[in-house]
């Protein structure tokens, strides 16, 4: 069931936004993108990527430095201050001496009662634990409580900036499951994660940022093919970087004397057929996967790398 | 901003700890001092020093009441939080003052009737009225000085500067020593200080002499500076970090 929207504005424009702070750090540096109404978009990226930045600068808590930021079709500031965006920023605790309720019941008064307290509780998942004070909250407790005043206002976009670090399972579970229902009700949501499981199984889109950088942008499908990726290690003598381009998912081959490094879309097929060849493979290495090599993959497996670096070495990627 | 304000004295409210601790000191030291005899500006040291400790406890309750915490919710990032809702600029800072005017009250209340029962303080109706008034008023500039203090440090040292602080104004106002026995360049100190004047003006008023208008222009003067400190400092970090 989603919510009618006549308002056909993005919801979000992000367009060659730069930020730099004092002290010469790039956070942003001319990122751009736009998210659609009633979308679940993940900001994938590791730690420094610049997700928060682009979060807190959404959300109207940073200016850039330059480029355009408008939500929902307005200043991020405006948008805040007539209650329609939510958010949880990655480091926002909760204040002290207050009871779970009474923390709720201020938001719903700031956003003018616009969802019931019962609500609210329900929704966030924490009706059974409103009468105690945020000090007594576990990890997993105090998250879905920013998140019930996230939705205090029955914000049309919803911002989650790393919602769940430092969450066990199992609160990961529950409140990812949370989230669901919101966005299943129409609103659009995004959110911040360097878990590339986390945003594969709760987005349809992933917005993929390295150093302030959009590197990829496009269905979890398409990442995680970039992400299967696997790097393969070895030394042959007199190595011919097109016989081994021509083994089966192989993508890229980089020769350095005897040393070999090969990237492969799928490494199930690439070994057998390598050992098939009979050459004298030695000190064979897989290596990959992780988010720091789909990342690596993401900016260099684009078919323009071509670093030539000598009479010894050579690299040869195949085309498309 | 009502719905704030209720919220946020019923948290701060709720650490009795704090409450107790600002108010014990200057309730101890009235019990010790307030039945020596003597008197000093028409006022017998009774009443003296219900000025005096009403100054301090006021002084101290308005800073406490929003300072230290204050510093420790920007850094736990309750305030990032905070500035994401609909609330406003305007709305906060009144909701603030506000919170540490009315803590202020407690403190006040218990020393009045200390000094009512246990010190024998005779003050007719209309200048008792007048110097709860001059004490309440006169805060401000402190409410103003906490929420500045909690601005500009973080959780850890914020409490410290405040105790500094508070022990400066106390020293130099003239509220612990007599302000004419200070050296005489720590004289010209505090009489720049809010603390010296709100003084002057709660001796003046439980004398039952007239309030000095150069004292009212100087806390009025430390409350639009301490006023603009904090608004500089709330606009700067919302923006410019």
């Amino acid at each position: 069931m989603k919510t009618e929207n006549l308002d056909s504005r993005p919801a979000v424009v992000f367009r060659d936004v730069v930020k730099a702070y004092h002290g010469g750090v790039t956070a942003l540096d001319h990122a751009s993108f736009e998210i659609a109404r009633g979308e679940t978009v993940a900001l994938l990226g590791p730690n420094g990527a610049g997700k928060s930045t682009a979060i807190d600068t959404m959300l109207g808590l940073r200016t850039p430095t330059s480029g355009e930021v408008r939500v929902l079709g307005m200043v991020p500031a405006d948008a805040v201050r007539a209650g329609k965006i939510g958010g949880m920023v990655q480091t926002g605790g909760l204040p002290e001496g207050a009871k779970v309720s009474e923390l709720i019941g201020l938001f719903r008064q700031l956003y003018r009662g616009r969802r019931s307290q019962a609500e609210l509780l329900e929704l966030a998942g924490v009706t059974e634990i409103a009468a105690r004070r945020v000090e007594q909250l576990s990890g997993g407790q105090t998250q879905r409580v920013r998140f019930a005043l996230a939705l205090a206002g029955r914000p049309e976009l919803l911002f989650l900036d790393e919602p769940t670090t430092a969450l066990d399972v199992e609160a990961r579970r529950h409140f990812w499951q949370l989230v669901q229902t919101i966005a299943e009700r129409g609103t659009t949501v995004l959110f911040a994660t360097h878990y590339l499981d986390e945003a594969d199984a709760n987005a349809s889109r992933i917005i993929v940022i390295s150093r302030g950088r959009v590197l990829a942008d496009g269905t979890p499908a398409h990442i995680k093919a970039h992400t299967a990726t696997r790097t393969i290690r070895s030394t042959m003598p007199a190595p011919d970087p097109s016989l081994l381009l021509g083994l089966p998912g192989v993508t890229d081959v980089s020769v350095h004397g005897d040393a070999v490094t090969m990237r492969s879309a799928d490494a199930d097929a690439t070994l057998p057929a390598l050992y098939a060849l009979g050459l004298p493979v030695r000190g064979l290495e897989v290596g990959g996967g992780g988010l720091e090599e789909a990342l690596v993959a993401l900016t260099t497996g684009d078919g323009r790398h071509s670093s030539d670096d000598g009479d010894h070495s050579s690299v040869m990627t195949k085309a498309g | 901003m009502i719905a704030f304000l209720r919220f946020e004295i019923l948290r701060t409210l709720r650490n009795a700890r704090f409450l107790i601790m600002l108010l014990a000191f200057p309730v101890l030291l009235y019990v010790i001092y307030a039945k020596q005899h003597g008197t000093s500006q028409g006022l017998t040291v009774a009443s003296l020093l219900l000025v005096s400790m009403a100054v301090y406890s006021g002084m101290g309750s308005a800073m406490f009441a929003s300072g230290p915490q204050l510093a420790r919710e920007r850094q736990n990032g309750w305030m990032r939080q905070l500035r994401i809702s609909p609330i406003s600029t305007r709305g906060w800072f009144a909701a603030k003052l506000a919170q540490s005017i009315l803590l202020i009250i407690p403190g006040l209340l218990a020393l009045v009737a200390l000094a009512l029962t246990y010190g024998h303080v005779h003050l007719a109706a209309g200048r008792l009225g007048l110097l709860v008034l001059v004490l309440v008023l006169g805060a401000i500039p402190f409410c103003a000085l906490g929420l500045v203090i909690g601005l500009m440090f973080d959780g850890q040292t914020a409490q410290v500067a405040q105790m500094i602080t508070l022990l400066v104004l106390a020293f130099l106002g003239g509220i612990f020593i007599q302000w004419s026995s200070l050296p005489h360049a720590m004289q010209l100190i505090g009489k720049a200080l809010p603390s010296y004047h709100l003084a002057q003006l709660g001796w003046n008023a439980a004398a039952g002499h007239a309030l000095g208008m150069t004292d009212i222009a100087a806390l009025a003067a430390w409350t639009a500076a301490l006023a603009g400190i904090a608004v500089w400092r709330w606009r700067q970090e919302s923006t410019a970090a």
